[in-house]
């Protein structure tokens, strides 16, 4: 059977997802034998820049005890006119199992994966998806909250523009969450709506219910790209400052992808907050990085039970 | 000398108008005569039973690639696809390198259809030179030439201004402007159509607004200069009610829709593959079942593939990297007898003969006795797109694999067959199977 491959959240079903966050836990909880994925030739294909994504990978890639080559951006011959069908070819020829990849145009892993005989991870494409970092997200909010059924969450800012929202949304959703966008209508068009999910204009409406909420990066070159008039403009209906902190419920937790922009989607304040999590989601994406490893080259248990391809 | 008899079809000519069985006798690159039981003498004798005998469809709106794309296509594989598609004749837009903006690059594609022999090419000319929206063609050389009509396809003309003076000293020449309606502003680096699936996606999208504020601003502009405009392509509600409008208050305008637009909606763009990429983008199933409607209501004149080949590993590049379009030519029967199966025979024969003849102001789009002997023999015999199959060069569509009903039997140009028994004239069949560019 073809290799299973990450592309986005809804490569899994709901048991998938609950038991790949089960197995993050267990790292999290105690440390694997670091050799899970002995002799298994990972590849890190970044076509962007990458810091927090980038390490994380490394770190989890390492403490699986996988074989680890990284091409930096612009090393790739897909840069030379190469077609991604041959870089597939390439790769899996000299015995890759595995890609992690990220690439700014929308689709780039799912093209990989029509061509690769192996597995492909997304580490983020474009405004489309960004798995591995919804999957934090939800084992964040599953170590807060212990079930992610009937949690409130809210995403607010460039609903549009992120890939961390659209994979959020999908896990939130499998997973029973009530999720609600919340944004200005050039980051959060009217027609984003889906089964599931509320859009919401006002945040101050949203704070008093949530019980986490995702702030999503406000980039400054959509002031010049006028799809937003200033910064101080978007604070006053959307950053989250002491006045808006003050309204959230006790036991809210407040979340960011990073990297954030202080005093742009969040004033100093945000810091200083009980619930900020922004160190556990960096914290928790080496451990998701690691089952993600670990299940698509191991096998699934929810999946395929003793069918699995290799033992560990 | 040279005779054929077209033996017991359905004759279906809209500008008769004549819809019965009957025998078609052709000589010497006329129709000489239709009627029953006629006697085939020399004549070669062609069984059309069970068929339908048209006067030769017309495209309109095709991209031959030649100056300047060969490896996308030719004037002489675009013409071969065409006569396998059952068009007579085609009309082939300007955007290629250079850009036919010259009377010497129209005649060469005149000549080069001559070469090929086998299906009529009619040259659209640019209305700007070089496609560039900043200064006016030659329009009356380029009509002495032979330019049918005049477009900067591929691009809207940006100024409004510049539009306005084109429009008003070629009002007296002979040909059509086409308007290509897609603001780029609006439309920016999208490559599919705005929507609930462009945002699923994470996809860049055009809003049906790029092309509605186009068709009303150039529906306008053919108001004010009195010049006959035909908008290409339409593909958004919002469009044909602009057209309706236009019409209402006495303005000229024609219009041509494509079969992927009546027939594809952006709720099926698959898998970041390029193959449904195209300008302007597949719109909502919303979109496409108000441009049915428009074809049943009649305001939609003609049907019009937008046949823009390219290389196979072009539309291989990643979605913002491939070019937008299709083959079209080879499937497009097909297609629209699939998107309108209840289409009366004389109105599906009318938008892809007898009305883009008068659109253009060329030859054809009759099979009234002395008329030039074009004609289209197509029938309802269920088929499967093959892309490597096609005569294009342009091996990419939307409808690969897809099973038609409907599709061309044999194809007359000037009283000859160019197409018969799946085989284009001169053509080896065994070459079809190739798969690019020799």
């Amino acid at each position: 059977m073809a290799a299973r491959s990450l592309l986005d959240l809804d490569d899994l079903s709901s048991a998938e997802i609950t038991e790949l966050l089960a197995r993050a836990r267990a790292f999290h909880a105690a440390p694997p034998p670091r050799t899970l994925l002995r002799d298994v030739c990972v590849v890190n294909l970044f076509f962007e820049a990458s810091t927090r994504t980038y390490t994380s990978f490394a770190i989890a890639e390492a403490r699986v005890g996988a074989d680890v080559v990284a091409l930096p951006p612009g090393a790739s011959s897909l840069g030379k006119g190469e077609t991604i069908a041959d870089t597939a070819l390439t790769l899996a020829a000299m015995g890759v199992r595995a890609i992690v990849t990220r690439h700014p145009e929308s689709g780039f892993p799912y093209r990989l994966a029509e061509s690769f005989d192996g597995h492909v991870i997304n580490a983020g494409d474009g405004r489309h998806a960004h798995p591995t970092q919804a999957l934090l997200d939800l084992l964040t909010l599953q170590m807060e909250f212990g079930t992610i059924a009937g949690l409130r969450v809210a995403l607010v800012g460039d609903i549009l523009h992120s890939r961390v929202a659209r994979s959020n949304v999908f896990g939130l959703c499998a997973l029973g969450a009530e999720v609600t966008l919340v944004g200005p209508p050039t980051l959060l068009p009217d027609a984003m709506v889906c089964a599931g999910v509320r859009i919401e204009r006002n945040l101050d409406r949203v704070l008093p219910e949530a019980d986490a909420l995702m702030l999503l990066r406000i980039q400054r070159e959509r002031i010049a790209s006028a799809v937003l008039p200033s910064l101080e403009d978007y604070a006053r209906n959307y950053r989250l400052d002491a006045r808006r902190l003050a309204m959230l419920r006790p036991k809210a937790i407040v979340m960011h992808p990073g990297p954030y922009n202080r005093g742009v989607e969040l004033t100093e304040d945000v810091f200083a907050f009980p619930g900020w999590r922004y160190a556990q989601q960096v914290s928790h994406g080496v451990y998701v990085r690691m089952a993600v490893l670990d299940l698509l080259v191991n096998g699934f248990e929810s999946a395929r039970g003793a069918e699995r391809v290799r033992s560990a | 000398m040279n005779a054929i008899l077209l033996r017991g079809g359905r004759v279906v000519d809209p500008s008769q108008p004549l819809d019965a069985v009957r025998d078609v006798l052709l000589r010497d690159g006329r129709v000489a005569e239709i009627g029953e039981h006629l006697e085939a003498g020399d004549a070669d004798v062609f069984d059309a039973s069970n068929c339908v005998v048209a006067p030769g469809f017309i495209d309109m709106h095709v991209h031959l690639r030649e100056p300047g794309h060969t490896h996308k296509e030719t004037i002489a594989t675009g013409s071969a696809a065409a006569v396998a598609g059952g068009f007579a004749a085609v009309a082939c837009m300007p955007n290629t390198e250079p850009a036919l903006d010259s009377p010497a690059l129209v005649a060469e594609v005149l000549r080069l259809t001559r070469a090929a022999d086998l299906a009529r090419v009619h040259p659209i000319a640019a209305i700007t030179r070089g496609r560039a929206g900043k200064e006016l063609a030659p329009y009356w050389l380029l009509h002495d030439a032979g330019a049918v009509a005049f477009s900067d396809d591929g691009f809207a003309v940006r100024s409004a201004r510049v539009l306005r003076q084109a429009a008003l000293y070629a009002r007296d020449v002979p040909g059509v402007f086409i308007s290509h309606c897609e603001d780029d502003d609006l439309k920016g680096d999208a490559v599919m159509n705005e929507g609930a699936r462009s945002f699923e996606l994470g996809l860049a999208g055009s809003p049906g607004l790029a092309e509605d504020v186009l068709v009303a601003r150039d529906v306008l502009i053919g108001g004010d200069t009195k010049k006959p405009f035909h908008i290409a392509h339409v593909s958004t509600a919002r469009s044909v009610e602009l057209i309706r409008f236009a019409r209402a208050a006495d303005i000229g305008v024609t219009c041509e829709v494509t079969p992927h637009h009546l027939l594809l909606g952006d709720d099926g763009f698959a898998n970041f593959r390029a193959d449904d990429k195209v300008n302007p983008p597949l719109r909502s199933p919303g979109d496409a079942a108000a441009l049915r409607a428009a074809v049943r209501d009649g305001t939609i004149d003609a049907f019009a593939t937008d046949h823009a080949p390219h290389a196979r590993e072009e539309k291989a590049q990643l979605l913002g990297e491939a070019p937008v379009g299709f083959s079209g030519l080879e499937t497009a029967l097909g297609a629209y007898a699939e998107a309108l199966p209840d289409l009366p025979l004389d109105r599906f024969v009318a938008l892809l003969s007898t009305n883009p003849a008068r659109i253009l102001g060329v030859p054809g789009g009759t099979l009234a006795v002395g008329a030039a002997a074009d004609l289209t023999i197509f029938a309802d015999r269920p088929w499967r797109v093959d892309a490597n199959a096609f005569y294009s060069l342009g091996k990419n569509t939307p409808f690969d694999g897809r099973t038609f009903a409907r599709r061309a039997v044999a194809t007359i140009v000037g009283g000859r067959f160019a197409f018969r028994d799946g085989a284009v004239r001169g053509q080896d069949p065994a070459r079809r199977s190739r798969t690019s560019a020799p």
